[in-house]
């Protein structure tokens, strides 16, 4: 293969469906910012396209197509790993191929659905055809079965090419994380008619899928990614997977109680609930201290500049996003007020961002560099490197104002609304009303349309970085096997 | 049973509970460097670091009104954030056991 050229037949075929899965997550992530973005305004015009496109529609498009952007991104960066990890080619790569077109035509038609049939009655039907209508998960339920045969797939894909390969703690570990993948999605896929019951379970995919099962999946592939950018050895990034796994489930999957706190679950939750998400920000700090140490043991001597930089602030990310974001308002004596407030949606913005899309545009690089047939993307590039750099720093300038903005706005909400007015339907436009509300939507907007700039010049540099490179990619792993 | 925040310690419970997650991150990281780059010079930064989670976590505890069992909670905090950087230290020299800081 030719240095610095576009050569997909060059990958293997694992890689070669990871990269469809990559392109359409990119166009999935420039939906969510533009869907975002129209919401934003709303904020400022709540009349702007009312009665032809509603917020709640916005919100939901928005919503949804970050949690398949960061599903196809997670997908994507499995297959491409998949091959080199197990040693032998993917089994089911033709099923892989077929599972990703369903998806992809089932997630467009889902989209359709949402645009064109914004409101109408709740039936059985319309559950079935057109919207389940759990905030978040509001996919069909024809969608429901058809994403869970594609994950099935997709873990039969992993599972069996490591069975008929070579198993490694990174395998094994990413193995048991799918099961767990697909079959938390479940919890989502039933009713009941007791709401706090429904409420019980539909936690189960919101929270264990993102604070668990999610984690864990980004936890291996920033092990994969340490080996592959910075050389790191892969008994030491298996053993601190290990440890992080153990710790992100012993403080995660209890920590799931911060959820039930106001949903009519018994009290015992409340303490279970503040116990358990105290203790959540620990493996965030220990993957810093980590991630600190690993890069500077190193000497920041990496093959792939800007996916160790995205490594880097996933780290900071997840510790800040997930972590401090997350403990601000997670013990029930103060969440008690900020629930589901502007708060909520600021922990939001920056914990997806800095947990799952930073992990996931590393990974966007690491492909870029082996579809050019190992190309180097280390210091001294072309202009320095420039269109990597301030797409790095829009976006996170971008997300990290959002999360600021958004943040005045929850405190101001929490205080007007629910402290002083005690969550009155007055109290709600008191709050919605209030100058620091609108300010802080009107810096939101502002710090939306830089996280935009800051995805245009990704895409650019994307589609551009090391075209015409003559130089090969550092070799990180000088004298060493790609052994297990 | 919990005794929710009252209207005037709102901000402080706000800030000292970011406060006490920033401070544990500084203490942790200034620790790990500290030892990583043999600059011994760092250590009581680390602890000056500690130090302002310890407060923190005591204004928390306060603005609240963390009292009953949940002192518990204020006690596995301090706790664990004074410890856990010795030993993730420790893990790190032990995974890394072949390894000397810049070796690449």
């Amino acid at each position: 293969m030719s240095i610095g050229e576009n050569n997909l037949q060059g990958l293997n075929g694992g890689q070669r469906l990871a990269v469809k899965y990559f392109v359409v997550a990119l166009a999935l992530f420039g939906a969510q910012l533009l869907f975002g973005l129209l919401a934003g305004l709303q904020y400022l015009k709540p009349d702007l396209l009312y009665g032809v496109l509603d917020f709640s529609v916005n919100r939901m498009v928005h919503i949804n197509a970050m949690v398949v952007w960061m599903l196809y991104g997670f997908i994507g960066s499995v297959y491409w790993l998949l091959e080199d990890e197990s040693g032998t080619n993917v089994v089911g790569l033709k099923l892989g191929n077929l599972a990703f077109w369903v998806l992809t035509a089932a997630v467009g038609v889902v989209v359709l659905v949402y645009l064109f049939v914004q409101i109408g009655p709740g039936t059985d039907t319309t559950l079935w055809l057109i919207n389940e209508g759990r905030e978040y998960i509001e996919a069909p339920r024809w969608a429901d079965i058809g994403i869970v045969a594609c994950v099935l797939i997709f873990f039969f894909n992993v599972a069996a090419t490591f069975m008929k390969g070579r198993w490694s703690g990174i395998a094994g570990v990413l193995v048991l994380d799918l099961v767990a993948l697909a079959g938390l999605y479940l919890a989502g896929m039933f009713y009941t008619t007791n709401v706090s019951v429904d409420q019980y379970w539909w936690w189960w995919v919101i929270h264990l899928w993102v604070e668990a099962t999610w984690e864990v999946l980004v936890g291996c592939i920033m092990a994969w990614g340490l080996i592959q950018t910075l050389g790191a050895k892969r008994r030491i990034v298996q053993t601190w997977l290990y440890i992080e796994v153990a710790l992100m489930f012993g403080s995660g999957i209890l920590g799931l109680g911060h959820h039930y706190f106001w949903i009519g679950t018994p009290e015992y939750w409340l303490t279970i609930g503040g116990f358990f998400s105290a203790l959540e920000p620990v493996p965030l700090v220990a993957m810093v201290v980590h991630a600190v140490y690993d890069a500077g043991s190193h000497g920041f001597r990496s093959s792939n500049h800007p996916a160790l930089a995205w490594l880097i602030a996933h780290a900071f990310g997840n510790f800040f996003g997930a972590g401090v974001w997350g403990f601000m308002h997670t013990l029930p004596q103060i969440n008690l007020y900020t629930h589901g407030t502007q708060w909520s949606a600021s922990h939001g913005h920056l914990a997806f961002f800095g947990a799952y899309a930073t992990i996931n545009i590393a990974v966007f690089y690491i492909a870029v560099q082996g579809a050019r047939g190992g190309v180097w993307m280390s210091a001294h590039l072309p202009g320095n490197g420039w269109k990597w750099k301030w797409a790095l720093a829009l976006l996170n300038v971008g997300v990290v104002g959002m999360t600021v903005a958004l943040l005045i706005a929850g405190y101001e909400q929490s205080f007007v609304e629910r402290a002083i007015e005690g969550s009155t339907w007055a109290g709600y436009f008191a709050g919605q009303n209030h100058p620091w509300f609108l300010q802080a939507m009107h810096w939101r907007m502002i710090f939306g349309w830089v996280t935009l700039l800051g995805f245009a010049l990704l895409v650019w540099d994307l589609f551009t970085i090391g075209a015409g490179e003559t130089r090969e990619a550092r070799d990180v792993h000088p004298g060493e096997a790609a052994t297990a | 049973m919990i005794d929710p925040v009252d209207l005037n310690d709102f901000f402080v419970g706000f800030f000292a509970s970011a406060m006490v997650v920033v401070a544990g991150a500084l203490y942790a990281g200034t620790f790990a460097w500290s030892r990583l780059r043999a600059l011994p010079r760092l250590m009581p930064w680390a602890y000056v670091a500690y130090a302002v989670l310890f407060v923190s976590l005591l204004v928390l505890s306060s603005a609240l009104n963390l009292s009953g069992y949940w002192r518990v909670l204020l006690v596995l905090l301090l706790l664990g954030y004074l410890l856990a950087p010795h030993a993730i230290w420790h893990l790190c020299r032990g995974t890394h056991g072949e390894q000397t800081p810049g070796e690449g």
